[in-house]
C-alpha cells in the first residue's frame, strides 16, 4: 500500500474511531512545489491527504503560539523525522501534553528546497513535477521537461539528516530509511571551520548581507516561541530595524543562540527563506557544539533532559575558565 | 514607437546613466531583483516577475530621514539624480500609482492639511519608467482581475515589447515622448514589426486565466470583520511570517525609529509589517490584534475594503508574489473566493 493511501486509511481511523479530533497533515496546494497544511476533523477529507516532497514546513508549529487553535482536543499530526524531534522537543518543554497528540510518521523520502529546484528550471515556470520518490524528480513547465536527480533538489537539511524517520510515534507509515552517517551529516560544518577567521566571517557576511528582516525563518521555526520575541520588543529595542548588515547579523546570532540545544535542523528556516539565505550552517554548526559538549541531539531523546536545561558536572566548562 | 535594436540596448542604457540612476532586473545570488545598473550587461531580463518588487527604488526597506548631533540637524544625503527604470512590468508600474496616491498625494486628506512625503516624491515624481511587456504571463499572475494585462501601460512612461531581434519603445507619457524623440540610434517600426508584437501581445493575453469578478468585494469585507469563524479559516495555514508584506508592491507600512546616543543619532524609516505582533502593540500591552487571524484580517482588510474606501481601487496589482514565496501555500487568490463565496452567517 503506498504511504499516501495508508495515510488516509489511519487519519480516517483516527477521527472516526474517536481517536482523535482534529488531524494536522498537507494537501496538494495551488503551486506544484509546494503543498498546504490541511486541518481536517471531517472523516471524509482524509482522502485529500498527501504527503510528499512538497510538505516542506514543519506542522509543529502548529502547537505553539496563537497557531495553537485546538486547546482541549487530542490532535494527531503527520510527522517527519525531523518534526517529530519538534514535537518530542514541545513535550519536554511543556509546549505539547504526549497523553493529547496522536504522532503519525510518515516515511521521508526528503523535502525539496524551493530556490534550488527553480534554479534547476532555470528560472522557467515549473507548473508540473513528479517525482519517483527514489532517484529523479521530473519538472515541466509551458514548454520544457526536465529531468533532475532528486538529491540536486532536496533540502541540505535533508542530506545531512540524521533521523528520517519519525520518533515517539503511536503509528508509523511506510519503510523506515537509513539515515546518513555522522562524517555526512558534519560536513558543511567541518569546511566551515576549516576557513580561516576571516573567511568565515566573510562568508557569514555574505549570507546575512542578503537579510530583508522579514522573519520569514523565526516564523517557522518550531523552537521559536517566545511569548514575545527580541525583535518585537521596543522599549528600550533590543535591535535596530534596518537591513545594514550589523542589524541583520545581531537578528540571525541572537536567534541562532536562541534555537542551541534546541534546533532539530528540520531546515524549515532555509526554505522559507525569500533571500536564499543558508541558514543552516550556523544552526548546524551551534547544534555540533551542543553535541560535543553536552551529548545532547534536540528532540531525540524524550527522556533526557533539554541540554541547555541540564547541568552535569562533568560536563566542559573551558569556555566559562578560559 | 520606434524601435531599438538590441545590440543598441547598450547605448541607450549607458546614455540614459549618463543623466539618470538607472535601475533594472539583476540576477544576485539567484534572486532576481532591481538593482542599479551600468550597462545592459548587468541586466537579467528574464523572469516574468522578479523576486523582490521594484517598490524598493522609491519607497527603501530602510531609509535615513535624518542625522541630528550637537551641530543641529541635517537632511540624509539627498540624491541628486533623477531615477529611471528598465524592464518594469505593468503590476509593479501600477503599484507604484497605487502608492503614490498615499506618499504623494494623501487625498483622504482635506486639501489644506494633505502632507506630502518629499522622499517619496524625490524619486517617484521625475522617474522615466520604461515598463516591460509580459509576453509569458505566470500561472500565479493575476493582474486581469484589477484590470491589468500582460500588456498594459498604466503607470509606464514608455512600453517595451521584446519582438527578438529588437525592442519597440511605444511613448505612454509625454515624458517618455520627449526621451525617445532625444535619441538618435532608433529605427523606424515596420508593418512586420507590429503584427509580430500583436502576435505577441495575442498569445500572451491567451495563456491568461479567465479574471474572477471581485467587484464589490470592498463592500463585503466590513460586513464581515467581527465573523471570527471565516477569518479562523483563511488564516488556519498562516504562520504569520511576513514574507508576503516584503515581497508585495503594494504594501507600504513603516515603522519611525530613533537611533541615538550622547547627541548623535538619526531618524529612520523602516518596513512593517501587519503581520509582526508588534504592528498594533500598544503602549499599555494591550494588542487589538494579539491573534494570527486578527493580523491576516488586517492584510486583506487593507488591501481591499479600507484602500478602496480611501482611493477607489484595489491595494493589489495581482503580480502573484506572495502566492509564489509563501512557505505554507496560502494562495490569495483562495482567500478572496473564500471570502467572496461567504454566506454572511458566522457558525
Amino acid at each position: 500500500m503506498s504511504v499516501e493511501k495508508e495515510l488516509r486509511r489511519t487519519v480516517k481511523d483516527l477521527l472516526e474511531e474517536g481517536g482523535i479530533d482534529l488531524f494536522i497533515g498537507w494537501e496538494r496546494g495551488s503551486l506544484p512545489t509546494v503543498a498546504s497544511p490541511l486541518f481536517i476533523t471531517d472523516p471524509v477529507d482524509a482522502e485529500r491527504l498527501i504527503f510528499d516532497i512538497t510538505c516542506g514546513s514543519n506542522p509543529a508549529v502548529y502547537f505553539t503560539k496563537d497557531r495553537r487553535q485546538f486547546d482541549g482536543r487530542r490532535v494527531g499530526v503527520v510527522l517527519k523525522g525531523c518534526d517529530s524531534r519538534s514535537m518530542v522537543l514541545y513535550i519536554k518543554e511543556k509546549q505539547a501534553d504526549r497523553e493529547n497528540v496522536v504522532m503519525v510518521g510518515a516515511q521521508c523520502n526528503g523535502v525539496l528546497d524551493r530556490g534550488k529546484v527553480a534554479s534547476a528550471a532555470g528560472g522557467r515556470e515549473i507548473l508540473e513535477l513528479e517525482d519517483d520518490g527514489e532517484k529523479t524528480v521530473t519538472l515541466k513547465g509551458r514548454d520544457y521537461e526536465i529531468a533532475v536527480e532528486r538529491d540536486s533538489i532536496l533540502s541540505s537539511s535533508c542530506l545531512s539528516c540524521i533521523h528520517p524517520d519519525a520518533l515517539e510515534c503511536d503509528h508509523f507509515i511506510g519503510e523506515p530509511r537509513q539515515s546518513v552517517t555522522r562524517e555526512q551529516r558534519l560536513r558543511e560544518v567541518r569546511e566551515f571551520e576549516a576557513l580561516s577567521s576571516t573567511e568565515r566571517w566573510e562568508r557569514t557576511r555574505h549570507e546575512y548581507e542578503k537579510c530583508i528582516r522579514c522573519y520569514a525563518c523565526r516564523n517557522v521555526c518550531p523552537s521559536c516561541y517566545c511569548a514575545v520575541c527580541f525583535v518585537d520588543q521596543n522599549d528600550p529595542p533590543w535591535i535596530g530595524g534596518t537591513c545594514e548588515f550589523t542589524d541583520s547579523m545581531i537578528f540571525h546570532l541572537v536567534r541562532n543562540l536562541h534555537v542551541a540545544g534546541r534546533c532539530v535542523e528540520c531546515g524549515a528556516c532555509a526554505r522559507a527563506c525569500p533571500m536564499d539565505i543558508d541558514l543552516l550552517l550556523l544552526n548546524r554548526k551551534v547544534a555540533m557544539e551542543v553535541l560535543e559538549r553536552f551529548n545532547d541531539e534536540a528532540g531525540m531523546d524524550i527522556t533526557a533532559k533539554p541540554a541547555m536545561a541540564d547541568f552535569k558536572e562533568d560536563e566542559k566548562q573551558d569556555f566559562i575558565m578560559g | 514607437m520606434v524601435k531599438l535594436k538590441k545590440n543598441e540596448l547598450d547605448r541607450l542604457i549607458c546614455r540614459l546613466a549618463g543623466s539618470y540612476d538607472v535601475y533594472a532586473p539583476v540576477d544576485i545570488d539567484g534572486n532576481v531583483e532591481f538593482a542599479r545598473v551600468s550597462s545592459a550587461e548587468d541586466m537579467d531580463q528574464s523572469r516574468t516577475v522578479t523576486n523582490l518588487s521594484p517598490k524598493e527604488i522609491f519607497f527603501p526597506k530602510d531609509e535615513v530621514l535624518f542625522e541630528y548631533d550637537a551641530d543641529g540637524i541635517r537632511p540624509a544625503d539627498s540624491m541628486d539624480r533623477p531615477i529611471a527604470v528598465w524592464g518594469i512590468r505593468s503590476c509593479d508600474t501600477k503599484s507604484l500609482m497605487l502608492l503614490d496616491k498615499v506618499f504623494g498625494s494623501a487625498i483622504q486628506m482635506p486639501k489644506e492639511e494633505r502632507f506630502q512625503d518629499p522622499y517619496w516624491k524625490k524619486r517617484y515624481d521625475g522617474a522615466l519608467l520604461f515598463g516591460a511587456a509580459c509576453a509569458e504571463p505566470l500561472s500565479t499572475c493575476f493582474c486581469n482581475w484589477f484590470g491589468g494585462g500582460p500588456f498594459a501601460t498604466e503607470g509606464m512612461d514608455v512600453h517595451v515589447t521584446d519582438i527578438g531581434d529588437a525592442f519597440l519603445l511605444n511613448p505612454v507619457t509625454p515624458r517618455g515622448e520627449d526621451y525617445l524623440e532625444s535619441l538618435d540610434f532608433t529605427a523606424e517600426v515596420s508593418e512586420s514589426d507590429r503584427k509580430a508584437a500583436a502576435e505577441i501581445a495575442g498569445s500572451a493575453e491567451a495563456v491568461m486565466s479567465p479574471p474572477v469578478p471581485i467587484d464589490g468585494l470592498d463592500q463585503l469585507l466590513p460586513g464581515l470583520f467581527l465573523q471570527e469563524e471565516v477569518w479562523g479559516e483563511v488564516s488556519a495555514a498562516c504562520i504569520n511570517c511576513g514574507a508576503c508584506t516584503f515581497v508585495c508592491p503594494t504594501c507600504h507600512c513603516f515603522d519611525m525609529q530613533d537611533e541615538g546616543r550622547n547627541e548623535k543619532g538619526r531618524r529612520l524609516r523602516v518596513w512593517d509589517s501587519c503581520m509582526f505582533p508588534i504592528f498594533t502593540s500598544e503602549a499599555s500591552g494591550h494588542n487589538p490584534r494579539s491573534l494570527s487571524r486578527h493580523r491576516v484580517r488586517q492584510r486583506v482588510m487593507h488591501k481591499y475594503s479600507y484602500y478602496p474606501v480611501n482611493y477607489g481601487e484595489y491595494l493589489c496589482t495581482g503580480c502573484g508574489r506572495c502566492i509564489t514565496v509563501c512557505p505554507v501555500n496560502v494562495d490569495i487568490r483562495r482567500t478572496l473566493l473564500k471570502l467572496m463565496t461567504h454566506d454572511g452567517e458566522d457558525g
